[in-house]
């Protein structure tokens, strides 16, 4: 979620919550020798950072049950950010300071990597899907990219065999229209013979299992060897060099959808679990101080 | 003047009775004089002038309306005779498509066989530099004018001997050519394809068209004398009937035999010879309604087929019968009607290829005629069949038909009475214009078969402003107004309207003031409509935004693509929401930032409503599309939609076992949903689950008019520095 203008509310009532703990502790502070975690102000703020914890964490519980009318999710997620982004002080003010020992030290790290990771994820987001629509014009589907990727293949190798006779892997005959739209016309097997030795031995194994470190995964390196390519092909076939240079952009853009996604998402392979973690120590915390 | 004459033909002396044509005489007396454009039944022209002899006279005569006088002399085989005519002869050639259609299927075609014994093999002379252009539009019969040698035969033989008066001459000159009715497609005009041009045209300008491989299967291909002999087939070509044999046939049904099924797809039509049948909608009658299945906070909303007891919209209080594609219409409480022998059922699936409106089953034992499109259209131009089929149209269904609007559901039974004999029940062709925008309105039409597009001209191109389907109506803003037509309606497939005269419109809503206060109010609406429409175009120039088709929605679900996260929070909800079965997919095209979801737009052009076969799709007086309770399921509606935004949800329902009607068993039917945007709630689920606010459902005009004015203010400040 982008933190802009629709967000001065949760702002304002965020820093009011932040000055008034703020200044609560500091009259606490100056009178006493600042809180800890079992003085009624300490306690206090360990319930209302706790309670912040237990709204956050729910996020992921609304959002498995997307329709229920609980409020709009995005309310929720409002409150996972902001709410979120008060605990740390919160807990830091009830524990009096970010050391302890044992099991209060365990959870102060935990909470640490947690928040940051939900900070990381915060900006992840703020710049992530910009990043994904300015430079994968042609994204798609994320779940679908398998299939597309396998289009891909089927195009390129139609085009391929249309100009050069068939290719020595499975292709499908009847294409689906690939060979009508292509730019070729088939030329004598000894003209076309670069170009299928190019598709055979370079392109097509990218295009069948992608990966950064292909030459043609890189645009500069593909637009040289595609330009070579073309060099020692007759003009007949320089339409299907043009529409193989295609088809290896979109490659490359599913590639690049690919890494953006998985870097918008994966922060939450750590933020997630650790959040649980960190609830579970949490509640054996609670139930510590309260017994003990 | 009675009595014979002497003359000389070729030498030989004869005596014919006086006013006897040279051909004629010749002919009488075994001299063969070759002609084109003459026939024996035919009254004589002297157009093509290959006959040509010569009499002694300055120039040669037509022997075909030259008459034979005392004492004259004629040679018809001298060289320079020959000569004459084989020069004439290879000026028709140099024009005619050798071989042409007639010659490719039968080898006689007159004028090619004359060239050949003239030794004509490549005429000399060289072909016109303008194309005369072929007229497919006929299912019968081809017209290819390339091959007319203006003989006139047709004319006579539609004119003087079948007595149709359809084919004319057209043009001067250079252009002269033969035309049909007011110079209109074949297929348009009035032509009852009696074949009578095909047999009379000695060329291959109108030859028979035949069915290639689509002959019906089983079933009992009846002969054409047999077929001739139904009254409804009286003047169609026998010819037309033997080359297309295989086009129609006989089929016998025992009690309870489903003939066809609603929602399939057909390419034939069924004329019922014996016994009466039974015409339904199988499919459960009921709105794919959404419910909460839980109340208050944690609720969940499912689809599940209401039925229509249970539940009526508002505004459908007053709609009581279902359109089909026959010649009556279905009782909403009861969708069942009964058809007995000489109605005709299946015209929409034949000619337009649409779905079955209904399912028909035999009553009784039952024959039917089943026959493809082309012989159902000659049936159509068959004078007897139509009067047949108008005269039952006026007696059974104009009244259902006519009550089946809502603003005429109060019309007393004698003003009925009164329209029936002076209605008129007109047939237009796809593409033909019923009404112009700006023409005198005389009359105010019915739909009573097929689809009508209302367009408005306006400054760069026709704006769509709707379509209409059987039961609706059109002309009543011409005739409320300022009696002009307020906008053009075209056919947009086999349109079939009903005419009431200005008169006679202008007596109902004289006699019958609550008629009147309905049609101003629904005149008032529609033009509020096409105003806010006209507006909504004038507003918006931007290209992009036109291509899209943006344009057209009144309601968009956008994804905005820097907010969103791909997380798909959205579909699952949509999904959650409607049973497992998601209504949005978020893929589409892109303007801007925005991602257009595939999800119902609500189109102000709906392209989905054309076709439906038993108008079940419609738009809400909000302008919102509203699938109706008698959906059949049969998908094209989903076919229609441009942007793949309807789906066929399916339903679990229990129907009676056809084995044991006592006994109900489990099937599954199909529905036609779109985004309802989950009308239960204040906000559609897909934008209410969104954790990122991208999702939004927005009025594309609204929504983009500042974007893209400020797009077109910076184009404009660009081009004013630029020509600084």
């Amino acid at each position: 979620m982008i933190i802009d203008r629709s967000h001065r509310g949760w702002a304002i009532a965020s820093g009011v919550i932040l000055a008034a703990s703020a200044a609560a502790y500091a009259a606490f502070a100056t009178r006493h020798a600042g809180p800890s975690g079992g003085t009624p102000i300490g306690l206090m703020f360990g319930i209302a950072g706790f309670g912040f914890m237990i709204f956050v964490t729910l996020l992921s519980v609304r959002k498995k049950f997307p329709i229920w009318r609980i409020g709009r999710t995005q309310s929720w997620m409002r409150g996972h950010l902001w709410l979120g982004a008060l605990t740390l002080p919160l807990i830091v003010l009830h524990a009096g300071s970010f050391t302890g020992h044992g099991l209060t030290s365990v959870l102060m790290w935990l909470f640490l990597v947690v928040y940051a990771s939900g900070f990381y994820g915060a900006w992840m987001q703020h710049t992530m899907p910009r990043k994904i629509l300015r430079r994968v014009p042609m994204e798609t589907i994320y779940e679908q990219i398998g299939h597309v990727r396998a289009q891909l293949v089927d195009e390129a190798d139609t085009l391929v065999a249309a100009a050069s006779g068939k290719l020595e892997v499975a292709v499908p005959v009847a294409a689906s229209g690939a060979a009508e739209l292509a730019t070729v016309m088939r030329v004598d097997a000894d003209d076309s013979a670069p170009l299928r030795e190019f598709y055979l031995n370079e392109m097509r194994p990218f295009l069948a299992s992608p990966s950064g470190d292909h030459p043609l995964a890189h645009p500069g390196t593909a637009a040289a060897r595609l330009q070579k390519l073309q060099s020692l092909l007759p003009p007949a076939l320089h339409g299907a060099v043009g529409d193989l240079e295609s088809i290896c952009e979109e490659e490359r853009q599913l590639l690049r959808q690919e890494r953006m996604h998985g870097i918008l998402h994966a922060w939450l392979l750590v933020h997630v679990p650790l959040s649980f973690a960190l609830m579970a120590l949490a509640i054996v915390h609670v139930f510590g101080a309260l017994m003990y | 003047m009675s009595g014979s004459i002497a003359l000389t033909i070729d030498g030989r002396e004869i005596s014919v009775p006086r006013g006897t044509t040279i051909f004629d005489a010749a002919r009488m007396h075994g001299i063969p004089i070759p002609t084109l454009c003459h026939q024996q039944h035919q009254t004589p022209v002297g157009v093509c002038r290959v006959c040509v002899v010569d009499v002694g006279a300055r120039v040669y005569a037509a022997a075909c309306i030259r008459e034979c006088e005392p004492g004259m002399k004629v040679k018809t085989d001298t060289p320079p005779v020959i000569q004459a005519r084989n020069t004439l002869v290879e000026l028709l050639m140099a024009d005619h498509p050798s071989p042409c259609a007639r010659q490719q299927q039968s080898g006689d075609c007159e004028l090619e066989s004359l060239a050949k014994s003239a030794g004509i093999a490549e005429p000399r002379y060289a072909r016109r530099l303008s194309p005369r252009g072929r007229d497919d539009s006929s299912l019968s019969i081809a017209v290819d004018h390339e091959a007319c040698i203006l003989c006139d035969r047709c004319i006579r033989g539609c004119d003087e001997v079948k007595k149709n008066d359809v084919i004319g001459r057209t043009g001067r000159g250079y252009t002269a050519g033969v035309g049909f009715d007011l110079n209109v497609p074949m297929g348009s005009s009035t032509c009852v394809s009696c074949g009578e041009c095909m047999v009379s045209c000695p060329t291959g300008a109108l030859t028979n068209k035949r069915i290639v491989g689509t002959e019906l299967g089983d079933g009992d291909p009846p002969e054409p004398e047999w077929i001739l002999q139904l009254p409804v087939f009286k003047g169609v070509s026998g010819t037309f009937l033997e080359l297309n044999k295989g086009a129609l046939v006989k089929r016998h049904f025992a009690p309870g035999d489903v003939i066809c099924r609603e929602g399939e797809f057909g390419s034939t039509a069924y004329y019922i010879l014996e016994g009466s049948v039974e015409v339904f909608i199988a499919t459960p009658i009921g709105h794919v309604k959404q419910e909460d299945a839980q109340a208050g906070w944690f609720s969940r909303i499912r689809s599940r087929l209401a039925d229509r007891q249970e539940h009526t919209r508002d505004e459908e209080a007053a709609r009581r019968w279902i359109p089909i594609d026959a010649s009556t219409d279905l009782p909403y409480d009861k969708p069942v009607a009964e058809l007995g022998a000489g109605e005709l059922f299946g015209e929409m699936t034949c000619m337009s290829f649409h779905p079955r409106s209904a399912t028909v089953r035999a009553k009784t034992p039952v024959v039917v005629l089943e026959m493809l499109r082309n012989v159902l259209d000659v049936m159509q131009k068959n004078k007897t069949f139509r009067a047949e089929l108008d005269r039952k149209y006026r007696q059974r269904a104009l009244e259902t038909h006519l009550r089946s609007v809502p603003v005429f559901a109060s019309m007393p039974a004698d003003f009925v009475a009164y329209l029936r004999d002076r209605v008129e029940l007109i047939r237009y062709s796809p593409g033909e214009a019923i009404v112009r925008q700006g023409d005198p309105a005389d009359a105010f039409y019915l739909v009573r078969l097929g689809f009508v597009k209302v367009t408005e001209r306006r400054p760069g191109g026709d704006i769509v402003l709707t379509y209409l389907g059987r039961g609706s109506y059109f002309g009543e803003m011409g005739l409320l107004g300022g009696g002009l037509r307020t906008a053009t309606c075209t056919a947009l497939d086999h349109v079939d309207v009903v005419r009431i005269a200005g008169e006679d419109f202008n007596l109902m809503l004289s006699r019958f003031p609550a008629i009147r206060a309905s049609l101003e109010e629904v005149a008032r609406e529609r033009s509020e409509m096409n105003r806010q429409r006209v507006r909504a175009t004038e507003q918006v120039p931007i290209g992009e935004f036109l291509t899209q088709g943006l344009m057209e929605a009144q309601s968009l679900l956008l994804l905005d693509l820097e907010k969103c996260t791909r997380c798909d929070q959205c579909v699952r909800a949509c999904a959650d929401a409607h049973d497992g079965v998601t209504r949005l997919v978020r893929e589409g095209l892109r303007f801007d930032k925005y991602l257009v979801a595939t999800s119902c737009r609500q189109c102000r052009d709906p392209l989905c409503m054309v076709g439906c076969p038993v108008g079940a799709i419609r738009r809400r007086n909000s302008l919102e599309i509203i699938i109706e309770d008698w959906c059949i399921g049969c998908g094209l509606c989903t076919r229609n939609c441009p942007y793949g935004n309807l789906n066929l949800h399916p339903f679990d329902v229990e129907v009676p076992d056809p084995a044991k009607p006592s006994r109900m068993i489990a099937t599954t039917r199909k529905k036609a949903t779109g985004c309802d945007l989950c009308m239960e709630h204040a906000e559609p689920s897909c934008v209410y689950a969104c954790p990122h606010d991208a999702a939004h459902r927005v009025e594309p005009l609204t929504f983009f008019g500042t974007m893209l004015a400020a797009k077109d203010q910076g184009r404009t400040g660009n081009t004013a520095a630029t020509s600084k």
